[in-house]
C-alpha cells in the first residue's frame, strides 16, 4: 500500500508530462499542417484528414536521414570525449582525501550556476580570434564543456565507491597499476560509464543552442531541424515526425545500452 | 486536447483574476528592446496603471506561443504577416478609433497596408529594412560596392571577403534577398525561381563565416566580420557600439538598390487581453509625437508617425537606411505567409541549404 502511494506521484508526472505529449506527437505526425500554423482538425466537413504523408515527405529523400546520422556522429563524439576527460578527473577526485572531495565535486558543479547561454557567449569570444568560431571544432568544444560535468559526476559517483581493500589485495597479488585499473576500476566503474554516457549523449542529441550560436555554414543537427518545423516553418507535422523518430531511436539506444549494461554485469 | 487546454486556460485566467484584482494592469507581448524604460515610465505615470511587458525575438516565437494557448496578453506587436496570421485566426480585438484621435498621426503610405486597409486592427508603430550592414573602412580599402546584394552573392566580390560575411538564419529572408538579387518578387509562385535562388545561395555559401540572427551585431561593431545581411535596427546598434568602442572604422548600411524586405510592426489588441481601455489609452499615448519618435531615437527602427518627425535626430531621421527615400520605398517589399504545401517545399530548400 505504502508502495503505491510513494510511487504514484511520480508515475503521475511520467504520464502527464512524458506520455501524453508523446502521444499527442503521434498524432500530429499523421496531421495536415494549417494554414496559418498549428494543425488541420482530425475530422474536418466529414472528411477524414490524416494520412502518411509526412512519413512520405520524409523517405523521400536521403537529406533527413543524412542529418540523423551527422547528429549521431556529433553526440557520439561528444560523449567519448567527455569520457576520456572526466574519467582521470573523477578518478582523482575519488581517490583524494575525504577533506578536499567534496570541494573538488562543488569545482566541478559550479560552471552550472551561470546561465548556459553566457557561458556559450563566452566560447565565442574566446574561439573568435584564433579563427575557430562557426566551425565543427566549436560545436564539438561547447558540447563538451557543457556536458562534462554530467559526465564527471556519475563517475565519480560510482568510483568513489569502490573497496580500497580490492586494489590493496591486486598488489598484494602481484598486480601493477595498469593491470590493477584494467582488470578492476574500469570493471566495476561500467554502470558509472553508461549512466555518464547516456546523461551526455541524449541531450546532445537534441541540442539546437550550441550550433545555432557556434557552428558554421554546414553545422545543422536534428535539433536545429525540429526547432525550424515549430517555429520558422510553423509545419507541426514535419517537427512532430521528425521528434517522434528522434525518441524512437533515443529509446531505443537507451534499451540496447541497459542491455549491454547487464550482458557485462553478468559477465563480471 | 481541448479539455486539457480548457483547464489550463481556466488556472491562468484564475491567477490573472487575482493578479488583476490588485491593480491595474496592461499586459504587453513585444519585441526585445522596442520600448524605452522611459516611455515606460511616462505612461505609468500618467495612466496611473502599471505596464507589464514580456518579450519575444522572432514572430513565429511570439505565434507559436499564442497558439500553445497563451492567453492575457492585451497588446501584441506583430509584423505585417504575423498580423494576417492573427486576424485569419480570428484573435483581434477591432480598434475603437473615438479612443485613438492620434491616428490622424499615421504617415498616409501606412494607411492601407495588404493585411489591414484602413487600420482597423493594427496601429503601426515602427519599420525595419532587412539590408546590408558592412565594414565602410575596409569595404572602401577593398575596393568594393555597398549598395548591390551582389556584395553577399556574387563570387568575384566574395573572394575578398572570405569568412568575413554573416547571413540571417531565416530561411525567408534569405531566400527574399537572392530573390531580389534575381529580379525576381519575394512572393514568387513559379519553383523553378525559388530553385535558381537555391542554386545562388549554395554557390555563395562557401564564402560565408555563418547564419546569424544575432551575433552579427557584435561581430560587426568588434570587426570580427566585415559584411552582415540583418534589420536596419541592428546595424544602428552595430554602428553605434563600434562608435562609443572607438574602434578605427565605421559601420555603414543601406539599401541594395535591387529591393529588400520591409516590416511593419503594429500594435494590435489581442482577443483574450483583459484591458482593451488601458491598451488603447497606450496606443493613443504612442502615437504622440515625442513618444512615437523614441523608437527611432533610441533604437533606429524607422518611424510610421509624421507627429514623429520634429523629434527625431536628424541624423536618423536623414539616414536612407532606416528612414527609406521614397525610391527606395517603391523596391521594398513585405513578406506575406504562403500556403503548407509551398511552406514545405522552401523549408525541405532551406534543409538542403543548410546540409550542403
Amino acid at each position: 500500500m505504502t508502495k503505491w502511494l510513494v510511487s504514484l506521484p511520480p508515475t503521475l508526472f511520467l504520464v502527464v508530462f512524458f506520455l501524453v505529449p508523446a502521444l499527442l506527437m503521434v498524432g500530429a505526425s499523421f496531421q495536415q499542417p494549417g494554414d496559418f500554423g498549428g494543425l488541420v482538425p482530425a475530422m474536418q466537413d466529414g472528411q477524414f484528414t490524416l494520412s502518411l504523408e509526412t512519413y512520405r515527405f520524409f523517405l523521400g529523400d536521403w537529406i533527413y536521414a543524412e542529418i540523423f546520422g551527422r547528429s549521431f556522429l556529433v553526440a557520439a563524439a561528444t560523449t567519448l570525449i567527455c569520457l576520456l576527460l572526466a574519467y582521470p578527473l573523477a578518478l582523482l577526485i575519488a581517490r583524494s582525501g575525504q577533506r578536499h572531495r567534496n570541494l573538488l565535486v562543488l569545482l566541478v558543479i559550479l560552471p552550472l550556476a551561470s546561465n548556459f547561454l553566457i557561458r556559450i557567449y563566452a566560447w565565442i569570444i574566446l574561439l573568435g580570434p584564433v579563427d575557430l568560431l562557426y566551425t565543427p571544432f566549436a560545436v564539438i568544444a561547447g558540447m563538451v564543456y557543457v556536458h562534462l560535468p554530467f559526465m564527471v559526476l556519475p563517475l565519480y559517483n560510482n568510483l568513489e565507491q569502490h573497496d580500497p581493500a580490492l586494489l590493496e589485495a591486486a598488489q598484494d597479488l602481484g598486480a601493477g597499476t595498469w593491470t590493477r585499473f584494467w582488470r578492476i576500476t574500469l570493471p566495476l566503474s561500467l554502470p558509472g560509464i553508461w549512466a555518464g554516457s547516456a546523461l551526455v549523449f541524449i541531450p546532445v542529441l537534441g541540442m539546437f543552442a550550441i550550433p545555432e550560436l557556434l557552428g558554421g555554414t554546414r553545422d545543422l543537427l536534428i535539433g536545429n531541424l525540429i526547432k525550424e518545423q515549430f517555429l520558422d516553418n510553423r509545419d507541426w507535422p514535419l517537427g512532430s515526425t521528425l521528434s517522434l523518430l528522434l525518441t524512437v531511436a533515443v529509446l531505443a539506444l537507451a534499451g540496447l545500452s541497459a542491455r549491454a549494461g547487464r550482458l557485462r554485469r553478468g559477465r563480471a | 486536447m481541448k479539455a486539457l487546454r480548457a483547464s489550463v486556460v481556466a488556472v491562468l485566467l484564475a491567477v490573472l483574476a487575482m493578479l488583476a484584482h490588485a491593480e491595474d494592469v496592461l499586459y504587453l507581448y513585444i519585441w526585445n528592446t522596442y520600448l524605452s524604460e522611459d516611455t515606460v515610465q511616462r505612461f505609468e505615470v500618467q495612466c496611473r496603471c502599471r505596464l507589464k511587458q514580456d518579450f519575444y525575438s522572432d514572430n513565429e516565437e511570439m505565434l507559436a506561443k499564442l497558439e500553445a494557448g497563451a492567453i492575457g496578453y492585451d497588446l501584441i506587436v506583430p509584423t505585417g504577416n504575423a498580423v494576417e496570421t492573427l486576424l485569419r485566426k480570428n484573435a483581434l480585438r477591432p480598434l475603437d478609433k473615438s479612443k485613438l484621435p492620434n491616428l490622424k498621426n499615421v504617415k498616409a503610405e501606412f494607411h492601407d497596408p495588404w493585411y489591414d486597409p484602413g487600420m482597423r486592427y493594427a496601429v503601426p508603430y515602427a519599420t525595419t529594412v532587412t539590408l546590408l550592414g558592412y565594414n565602410a573602412t575596409r569595404l572602401a580599402e577593398l575596393g568594393l560596392p555597398t549598395d548591390s546584394w551582389a556584395l553577399i552573392f556574387e563570387p568575384r566580390h566574395l573572394e575578398k571577403l572570405k569568412g568575413k560575411v554573416t547571413v540571417l538564419n531565416s530561411q525567408r529572408e534569405l531566400m527574399a534577398a537572392a530573390m531580389k538579387y534575381l529580379g525576381y518578387s519575394v512572393q514568387e509562385n513559379d519553383p523553378a525561381r525559388w530553385d535558381e535562388a537555391k542554386r545562388l545561395i549554395l554557390r555563395a555559401k562557401p564564402y560565408w563565416a555563418t547564419f546569424s540572427n544575432s551575433t552579427y551585431i557584435k561581430d560587426l561593431a568588434i570587426g570580427n566580420i566585415w559584411v552582415a545581411h540583418g534589420y536596419s535596427s541592428d546595424m544602428f546598434r552595430a554602428q553605434q557600439d563600434a562608435q562609443e568602442a572607438k574602434r578605427p572604422f565605421t559601420i555603414g548600411f543601406r539599401t541594395p538598390k535591387e529591393g529588400a524586405v520591409l516590416a511593419v510592426d503594429s500594435f494590435v489588441l489581442h482577443k483574450s487581453g483583459r484591458r482593451p481601455d488601458l491598451a488603447h489609452q497606450f496606443i493613443q499615448f504612442m502615437l504622440e509625437g515625442a513618444n512615437a519618435a523614441d523608437v527611432s531615437s533610441l533604437i533606429g527602427a524607422g518611424n510610421p508617425n509624421a507627429a514623429a518627425m520634429p523629434y527625431i535626430p536628424p541624423e536618423i531621421a536623414g539616414n536612407p537606411g532606416i528612414f527609406p527615400p521614397p525610391d527606395d520605398l517603391r523596391r521594398l517589399e513585405m513578406l506575406r505567409d504562403f500556403d503548407p504545401k509551398t511552406r514545405r517545399l522552401l523549408s525541405r530548400m532551406w534543409t538542403e541549404i543548410k546540409v550542403r
